[in-house]
C-alpha cells in the first residue's frame, strides 16, 4: 500500500513542483484551504470558458476540461488520504456544506441555473438565447463548481432519501451540484481533449521487443483511478493498445499528449520525442512498463485488507453523486422529453419502457444532433432558400443562374447508418415549417414508387394526392401557396434493387420538381447513384467522435437511471463505430441485465463487433502465436484466423518454424520441438486438403475446419517466443512466400510452355512438357552454352545458332532455359563467356532468323510491334527435309472455323525469300501489319476477314528460297 | 538435332525395343478396325514413339505433317462461359493434346474436342468417310470428372474417332475407361536393350565407346531409354573422347535434390527446415513436378538411411505423396514430409547415440 501511496504522492509533488498556476497545497494541509483554493482557482478559468463554449459550440470539450479540472484537483488528494477516512469526511463535509450554501445564498442564480440545465441537455438552439445566458454564466458556473462535492456529503450522511422531499429551493441547488459532480466523474474517466481517438492510426510503430513475454498482472479494479497516463514510444512487452486497455481497466485514463495533469509518462525507452521533453519540462513522472505492472500488482496483492475501505471510499465518492446526478438529470430532461417530475422517475421509466431508446431520445431540435452541425446548417440554409432559388422566381433564367452558382435542386445526404441523416432531414424540415413526406424507398419499391415520383414531378397537386391520401396533402391542395412540402427519399441506394430506372425516375422528378427533395443514402459511391450524384448537393455526414457520442450516451444513461462511467461509454461509442442508433440499442440491451455498467462489461459484450474491422493478418498471426495465446478462447482464435481466410494460413505456414514453443518445458536437443513442428506441418497440409474441398467443390461449410487445421492447431502447438533463423532477419513475421513463389512458378510455366510449343513446332521432337523440363533441359542447356565456352567464337556461335534454329528456339527461349536451370549456389552457365561472344550470338541469331525458315509464327518479328502478339500465333511451315509432299498435302485444313488460304508463287524461287505477312485482327482496331522481308514484292496470301468466333485471323505465308513449293498455314486464334 | 529425336524410330518396322508389340499393332491396323488403345508404362519406355509410328502406319507419311496450335475453347458451363486454352498438335488425321494441362477444367476439353472431331470427319482418298485419331497424353492425370465424361463420349463417337490414350500408370485410369480400350503395357526396356541402343547410336555417330561405359549409363538411367540417350549425349558434349570412368552427369535438379537430402541428414533443426523449404521452393519454381521431387528426395534419403528406419520413412513418403495429390499447395506437403523425417530421424539419432 505504501507503494501506491508513494506513487500518488510523488505525482502530486511533481505537479506542484512544476509550478502550475493552481499551486495545490500538499495533501496533508488543511482541507478548508483546498476548497477555498478550488473555488477561487476554478471559477476564473471556467467562467471564461463558458462564454466561449456556447459560441463555438465546443461544448463538450470545454465542459470536460472544466470537469477535469475539478476532478484533478479533488480526487487525488482524497485518494491519497484514504487511510485517514475519518479525518477526512468531516472536512469534506464542511467543504461541501460551504459550497452547498452558496447557491441558496444567491437567488439570482437559480433562474439562471434552470436555463443552464436546459442548455446542457439541449445545446441551446438559438444565438439570442446564448447572449442572454452568458452574463450569468460566471456566477453560475462558479457556484456549480463549488457544489460538486455536495452529494458526497449527502451520501456520507446517508440521507439520500431526504432529497426527494427537499424544499423547493433545494432541487435547483442539488441539480447544480449533481451536474458538477457528474462532470467530475466524466472528467476522471474521460480522455483528454477531443478528437484524439485517431491518434493511434498515424505511422507504424515498432513492435515491442519482448512482446507477450511478460505476464500481465491483475490488480484491484480501481487502483489507478484518477491517474492520467501518457504512453510514449515502444513499451517493453505490451502493444500500445494493450497498455491502454490495461490502464483503462484499472480505472486510469490515457491521454494523447502530456499536459500538466498528466501523472505519468509511460515509456520504456527515452526516445527524446516531444512527449518526453514536455514531460521533463513539466516534471511529470516517468514510469516504465514494469513500474506500471508493479503498481497494479501491488494493489492486487495488498488489496484484500485494504481494498474494501478504499473501494467503499471511492464509491462513496462516486456512486452517490451519480445517483443524484441521474435524478437531477432526469429532471432536467423533463423539459426535453416532457416527462414526469423527478420524483416520479421510476414510474416514468416504466411508462416509456415500451419505447425503444432510439425513438425516445431521438433529437428534438437540430442542435441536438450530434456532430455534423455544419452540415445540418448547410441543409438548413439550402432548404430555407429553396423557394427563393427555384420556385418564386418563375423565369428559367433565374433557375439557370442558380444552378450556375452551384445550387442544386435536391440534396443527397450520405453517410453510414445511425449517424442521424434521417433525423436531421426531418428536424430541419420541421423547423422550417415544411411538411415532410417520407418515401421509404426500401419499403415500397417497384412500380408504385416510380409512379409516385413521376407524379410529383408532374403537376403539383394531382401527383401528391396520389402519393399519399393524407390530410395535410389535401390541405395543401387547397392552398398550395401557403403550405410548404419537402419530399424525403430515404434509402435511395436501396431503391433500384426492385425497380429498374428508379434512380432515373428520381432524377427526372428532381428536374421537374417544385418542391425540395432530400435524398438519403448510405453509400454515395454506389454504382446505382452515380447519375443521381450530379443532380444533388452532396452532404456527407461523418461519424460523430466518440466523445460526442459518449456525452450524449451519458445523458441517456442518466435519464434512464443507469450507472455508467464515461470511459465505458466511450468504449461503447468506439465499438459501434459511430453508429449512434446501435449504441443506444446496445445500451438499452445492457440496461436490461444490469444497472451498473463498467468498462469490462462493454468490452465483453461487444467483443465480436470490433473484431471484424481492424485485425490485420499480421496482428492475427501475432496473437495466435503470442506468448499468451494459450489463454485465448476457441472462438477468439477462430475469429483471429477468420480475419483473412486466405492470408492468415499462409502467414502461419511461413512463420510457424520460427517459434519456440512455450508449451515444452524441457526440451533436450530440440526433439520435442521438432516433433511439434512435424505435427504442425501435417496439420497445415491438412488445411490445404480441406481448402481444396472448399474451393473446388464449394464446400464452404468446411471453412471452420480449414481454419482449425491450418491456423489454430499449428499455432497452439507452437505458440511461444519467436526467434530468427537467419542472420540478418528481422524478428517479425514474414509475409507468406507462397504467393510470390506461386506466381513465379506460373510465369516460368508459361515460359516453359512457350519453349515447348516452339520445340514441338520444329517437329523434331514430340516430348511432353514435363519430360522436356525434367529430362531434356539439362542437355539443352549444355548444347546451348557448352560450345560458347569451348569452341572458338565464330564456330561456337555457328553451332549454337544452328541448334537453336533447328529446334526453333528463340532468344527468349534461350533465356528461359537458363532461367529454369538456375539454382541457388550454382554458377550461371554463361559466366565466363566473353561479352563479345554473346553479342556475336545475338547478332548471328537475328541474322539467321531472317534468312531462316521460320517455323513458329510468333518468332517472326513484326515491324512496329515490340513483341509478337500476346496471343501466340504459331504457323508451321513445311520443313525442308520433306520430300513427299503433294500439292494436296500442303494445305493443312484447319478445323471448323478457320480459313486457310494458301497462295504460293512459284516464280520467285531464285529471288531469296519473301515473306509477306498480313495480320488482320478484327477484334479491336483492325490492326494491319504488313511485313516485307528483303523487300521483294510478291504475291501475298490475302486474307479476308475471318469468320467464326470473331477472333483474330492471321495468316502467314512464307516462301522458302530454292524451293518451288512452300506451304503456308494460317493460324487463327 | 538431339540424338533422342534423331534416332527415334519413325515406323513400326524400325522399332527395335518393343518389336513384338509393334508387330501386333501393325496387324491390328492392317485389319482396318482399330479399337481404342491405352498405352501405359513407365516414362522413357517408348509409348510415344509407338503411338507416332502407329499413326504413321495408319495414315502414311502425311501424319508427320503436324502443326502446333494454341486452341481456345469457349465452353458454356451453365452460368458462364469459360475460355480454355490448350496447345494441340494436329495433322489432317490426328490430334494430340494433353488435357490435364487445363487443370480441373479438363473435362470440358475432353468433351469439346471429341464433339468437334465428330463434326468434321475427313474423307479419305477412296471417298470413304474415315476416322480421326485423338491422342490424349497423361490420361492418368485427368480429373475424375474428365474421365467420366470421356467414357460416354468414347462410346458415342467411336465411329468417328479412335482414341489413343497414354499414361504412366493405369491404376489411376478408371476401370470404365480401361475396359473400353485395348490395354497395351509397355515395359521399360531392359538394361541390355538400352546398351544395345546406345551402342547402335555410338556406331552411327562414329564414337569410340569404352567398354562398360554404355552399361554404366544404362544402369544410371533407371530403365528409361530417353534418359539413357540424353545422358549419353550429355557425356558426349561434356567430354569426348570418352574415358572409361567418366562421370555420368546427373540432371541439374537431381543434383540439387541430392544436396537437399544431405542437408537434411546433416542437421535436423527448425533452421535447417527453413533452409530446405527455400530450396524446395526453388525446385518448384523451376517447374520440377512435386511428385518427382518427393520421389527423388526419398530415394536420396534412403541411400543414406539406417535400415531400420527405411520402412517407416517410406511409409510417410507415400502418405504425404498421397495427400499432396489431394491438395493443391505441394510445398506444404513436401515440407510436412521433411519435418516428419527430421523428427523421426532426430529421435532415432538421439536414442541410438545419446
Amino acid at each position: 500500500m505504501g507503494d501506491i501511496r508513494k506513487w500518488f504522492m510523488k505525482a502530486h509533488d511533481k505537479d506542484n513542483g512544476s509550478g502550475s498556476k493552481k499551486a495545490k497545497p500538499a495533501p496533508s494541509s488543511l482541507e478548508k484551504s483546498i476548497s477555498a483554493e478550488l473555488q477561487s482557482g476554478k471559477t476564473g478559468p471556467s467562467g471564461g470558458e463558458s462564454t466561449g463554449r456556447r459560441i463555438t459550440s465546443k461544448y463538450f470539450a470545454s465542459e470536460k476540461q472544466k470537469a477535469k479540472d475539478t476532478e484533478e484537483t479533488e480526487v487525488p488528494p482524497i485518494i491519497g488520504k484514504s487511510p485517514q477516512d475519518t479525518k477526512e469526511s468531516p472536512a469534506k463535509r464542511k467543504f461541501q456544506k460551504y459550497n452547498g450554501e452558496s447557491p441558496k445564498a444567491s437567488p439570482l442564480k437559480k433562474s439562471n441555473k434552470i436555463d443552464d440545465n436546459d442548455d446542457d441537455a439541449v445545446l441551446c438552439s438559438s444565438k439570442k438565447n446564448m447572449s442572454e445566458v452568458t452574463p450569468n454564466k460566471k456566477l453560475k458556473s462558479g457556484s456549480g463548481k463549488g457544489i460538486t462535492q455536495k452529494p458526497v456529503e449527502m451520501e456520507a450522511s446517508d440521507d439520500e432519501e431526504t432529497k426527494g422531499t427537499d424544499s423547493s429551493l433545494k432541487p435547483s441547488g442539488r441539480g447544480r451540484g449533481g451536474r458538477g459532480s457528474s462532470a467530475a466523474t466524466i472528467g476522471g474517466r474521460g480522455r483528454g481533449g477531443g478528437g484524439r481517438g485517431g491518434f493511434m492510426n498515424f505511422g507504424e510503430r515498432k513492435d515491442p521487443p519482448h512482446k507477450g513475454e511478460k505476464e500481465v498482472p491483475e490488480g484491484a479494479p480501481d487502483c489507478l483511478a484518477g491517474l492520467t497516463f501518457v504512453i510514449s514510444g515502444t513499451l517493453d512487452s505490451l502493444e500500445r493498445e494493450e497498455a491502454e486497455d490495461l490502464i483503462k481497466r484499472h480505472g486510469g485514463r490515457v491521454t494523447g499528449s502530456v499536459s500538466k495533469k498528466t501523472n505519468y509518462l509511460l515509456c520504456d525507452e527515452d526516445i527524446g520525442g516531444r512527449k518526453s521533453s514536455k514531460a521533463k519540462e513539466l516534471g511529470t513522472g516517468f514510469l516504465t512498463e514494469d513500474g506500471l505492472f508493479d503498481m497494479i500488482r501491488a494493489s492486487g496483492k495488498k488489496a484484500p485488507p485494504r481494498q474494501d475501505p478504499k473501494k467503499s471510499m471511492v464509491k462513496s465518492e462516486e456512486s452517490p453523486t451519480e445517483k443524484k446526478f441521474q435524478k437531477v438529470q432526469a429532471k432536467s430532461h423533463k423539459d426535453l422529453t416532457a416527462g414526469a417530475s423527478p420524483a416520479k422517475q421510476k414510474s416514468r421509466t416504466a411508462e416509456f419502457s415500451n419505447l425503444t431508446w432510439t425513438e425516445k431520445y431521438r433529437p428534438k431540435v437540430p442542435n441536438d444532433i450530434i456532430g455534423n452541425q455544419s452540415l445540418v446548417k448547410q441543409l438548413h440554409d439550402w432548404l430555407a432558400h429553396w423557394n427563393e432559388n427555384f420556385l418564386d422566381v418563375g423565369s428559367k433564367k433565374k433557375v439557370k443562374k442558380a444552378s450556375d452558382s452551384g445550387a442544386k435542386k435536391a440534396v443527397l445526404l450520405c453517410g453510414g447508418p445511425g449517424i442521424g441523416k434521417t433525423t436531421s432531414a426531418k428536424l430541419v424540415s420541421q423547423m422550417l415549417g415544411f411538411e415532410a413526406i417520407e418515401v421509404n424507398a426500401s419499403d415500397n419499391r417497384g412500380k408504385s414508387d416510380a409512379k409516385i415520383q413521376k407524379g410529383i414531378g408532374g403537376s403539383n397537386a394531382n401527383s401528391i394526392k396520389e402519393l399519399i391520401s393524407n390530410e395535410s396533402l389535401h390541405f395543401k391542395m387547397d392552398q398550395p401557396k401557403h403550405h410548404k412540402t419537402v419530399l424525403i427519399m430515404d434509402e435511395v441506394d436501396g431503391m433500384s434493387a426492385g425497380d429498374r430506372g428508379g434512380v432515373a425516375d428520381l432524377i427526372a422528378s428532381i428536374k421537374m420538381s417544385k418542391i425540395p427533395i432530400i435524398c438519403i443514402c448510405n453509400d454515395r459511391y454506389s454504382q446505382k447513384l452515380k447519375s443521381l450524384v450530379n443532380y444533388c448537393l452532396i452532404l456527407s455526414f461523418r461519424k460523430p467522435t466518440k466523445q460526442q457520442m459518449a456525452k450524449r450516451l451519458i445523458q441517456v444513461a442518466n435519464a434512464e437511471g443507469l450507472q455508467v462511467n464515461e470511459i465505458a461509454l466511450e468504449e461503447l461509442a468506439e465499438r459501434v463505430n459511430g453508429d449512434m442508433r446501435m449504441a443506444l440499442n446496445q445500451l438499452q440491451y445492457l440496461s436490461l441485465s444490469m444497472s451498473v455498467i463498467k468498462y469490462d462489461d462493454i468490452r465483453q459484450r461487444l467483443l465480436s463487433s470490433r473484431k471484424d474491422e481492424d485485425i490485420s493478418p499480421f496482428t492475427a498471426v501475432d496473437k495466435l502465436f503470442g506468448f499468451n495465446s494459450g489463454k485465448l478462447r476457441m472462438d477468439e482464435r477462430i475469429d483471429l484466423s477468420m480475419s483473412d481466410l486466405d492470408l492468415v494460413p499462409l502467414l502461419i505456414q511461413e512463420n510457424y518454424i520460427n517459434y519456440r514453443p512455450s508449451g515444452v518445458s524441457k526440451d533436450d536437443n530440440g526433439i520435442k520441438r521438432m516433433d511439434l513442428i512435424a505435427r504442425a506441418a501435417e496439420s497445415i497440409a491438412d488445411g490445404d486438403i480441406i481448402n481444396v474441398q472448399i474451393r473446388r467443390h464449394r464446400q464452404w461449410q468446411l471453412s471452420q475446419s480449414s481454419c482449425i487445421a491450418s491456423c489454430i492447431i499449428p499455432a497452439s502447438l507452437l505458440h511461444g517466443q519467436r526467434e530468427t533463423l537467419e542472420q540478418f532477419e528481422r524478428n517479425f513475421n514474414r509475409f507468406g512466400a507462397w504467393l510470390g513463389k506461386n506466381s513465379t512458378f506460373g510465369k516460368n510455366m508459361r515460359l516453359l510452355e512457350d519453349l515447348h510449343v516452339h520445340i514441338l513446332a520444329s517437329r523434331e521432337s514430340c516430348s511432353g512438357r514435363e519430360h522436356l523440363r525434367v529430362e531434356n533441359l539439362t542437355l539443352f542447356l549444355k548444347r546451348l552454352t557448352e560450345p560458347l565456352h569451348t569452341l572458338p567464337k565464330d564456330e561456337a556461335v555457328k553451332t549454337v545458332v544452328e541448334f537453336m534454329s533447328l529446334y526453333s528456339i528463340s532468344q527468349e527461349d534461350f533465356d528461359t532455359v537458363l532461367e529454369l536451370s538456375k539454382f541457388q549456389g550454382r554458377k550461371n552457365p554463361l559466366d565466363g563467356v566473353a561479352p563479345a561472344v554473346k553479342a556475336a550470338l545475338t547478332k548471328a541469331y537475328k541474322e539467321a532468323s531472317k534468312t531462316h525458315m521460320v517455323r513458329a509464327a510468333d518468332l517472326i518479328t513484326l515491324p512496329g510491334m515490340k513483341k509478337a502478339p500476346k496471343k501466340r500465333i504459331a504457323a508451321i511451315l513445311e520443313p525442308t527435309e520433306d520430300t513427299v509432299e503433294g500439292a494436296g498435302g500442303e494445305t493443312l485444313v484447319e478445323s471448323d472455323d478457320e480459313n486457310s488460304v494458301d497462295n504460293e508463287g512459284e516464280e520467285n524461287s531464285t529471288n531469296g525469300e519473301k515473306l509477306q505477312l498480313e495480320l488482320q485482327s478484327l477484334n479491336k482496331k483492325g490492326m494491319q501489319v504488313q511485313l516485307d522481308l528483303k523487300g521483294v514484292e510478291d504475291s501475298s496470301a490475302k486474307k479476308s476477314g475471318g469468320r467464326g468466333r470473331g477472333g483474330r485471323t492471321s495468316q502467314a505465308s512464307e516462301k522458302k528460297s530454292g524451293r518451288g513449293s512452300g506451304s503456308a498455314t494460317k493460324r487463327k486464334r | 538435332m538431339l540424338w533422342v529425336d534423331k534416332y527415334r524410330p519413325k515406323t513400326l518396322d524400325q522399332i527395335t525395343v518393343h518389336q513384338d508389340v509393334a508387330q501386333n499393332l501393325k496387324k491390328l491396323v492392317n485389319e482396318q478396325d482399330c479399337p481404342h488403345l491405352l498405352f501405359y508404362g513407365p516414362s522413357g519406355s517408348g509409348k510415344k514413339t509407338l503411338v507416332m509410328a502407329l499413326i504413321r502406319q495408319m495414315f502414311g507419311p502425311s501424319a508427320e505433317k503436324v502443326k502446333v496450335e494454341n486452341k481456345t475453347w469457349k465452353v458454356d458451363a451453365g452460368t458462364r462461359t469459360i475460355d480454355i486454352e490448350l496447345t494441340t498438335l494436329s495433322s489432317a488425321n490426328h490430334v494430340e493434346l494433353t488435357p490435364s494441362d487445363a487443370g480441373f477444367q479438363d473435362r470440358y476439353i475432353v468433351q469439346e474436342i471429341i464433339k468437334e472431331m465428330a463434326k468434321n470427319r475427313p474423307i479419305d482418298s477412296k471417298g470413304k468417310r474415315g476416322h480421326k485419331v485423338l491422342v490424349l497424353n497423361d490420361v492418368d492425370k485427368l480429373s475424375r470428372e474428365a474421365q467420366h465424361s470421356l467414357r460416354r463420349t468414347m462410346e458415342k463417337y467411336s465411329s468417328y474417332c479412335r482414341l489413343i490414350l497414354c499414361c504412366n500408370s493405369s491404376s489411376r485410369v478408371t476401370e470404365a475407361i480401361r475396359s473400353r480400350c485395348l490395354n497395351v503395357r509397355i515395359n521399360g526396356p531392359t538394361e541390355e536393350q538400352i546398351v544395345k541402343v546406345l551402342e547402335f547410336i555410338g556406331k552411327k555417330e562414329g564414337l569410340q565407346l569404352p567398354s562398360g561405359f554404355a552399361s554404366r549409363i544404362a544402369e544410371k538411367s533407371s530403365r528409361s531409354l530417353r534418359r539413357a540417350i540424353l545422358s549419353f549425349e550429355t557425356c558426349r558434349v561434356q567430354q569426348y573422347p570418352f574415358v572409361g570412368n567418366q562421370a555420368i552427369p546427373p540432371m541439374d535438379w537431381e543434383e540439387y535434390i541430392t544436396e537437399i537430402a544431405s542437408d537434411i541428414m546433416k542437421e535436423q533443426s527448425p533452421k535447417r527446415l527453413f533452409q530446405v523449404r527455400g530450396k524446395l521452393y526453388e525446385l518448384l519454381v523451376n517447374c520440377i513436378p512435386p511428385e518427382i521431387i518427393l520421389k527423388r528426395l526419398l530415394y536420396e534419403l534412403l541411400k543414406k538411411l539406417d535400415a531400420e528406419l527405411k520402412h517407416e520413412v517410406c511409409h510417410w513418403a507415400a502418405y504425404y505423396e498421397h495427400r499432396m495429390r489431394l491438395g493443391q499447395k505441394a510445398i506444404f506437403h513436401i515440407e510436412a514430409f521433411v519435418a516428419k523425417f527430421m523428427s523421426i530421424y532426430k529421435t532415432f539419432l538421439i536414442s541410438t547415440f545419446g
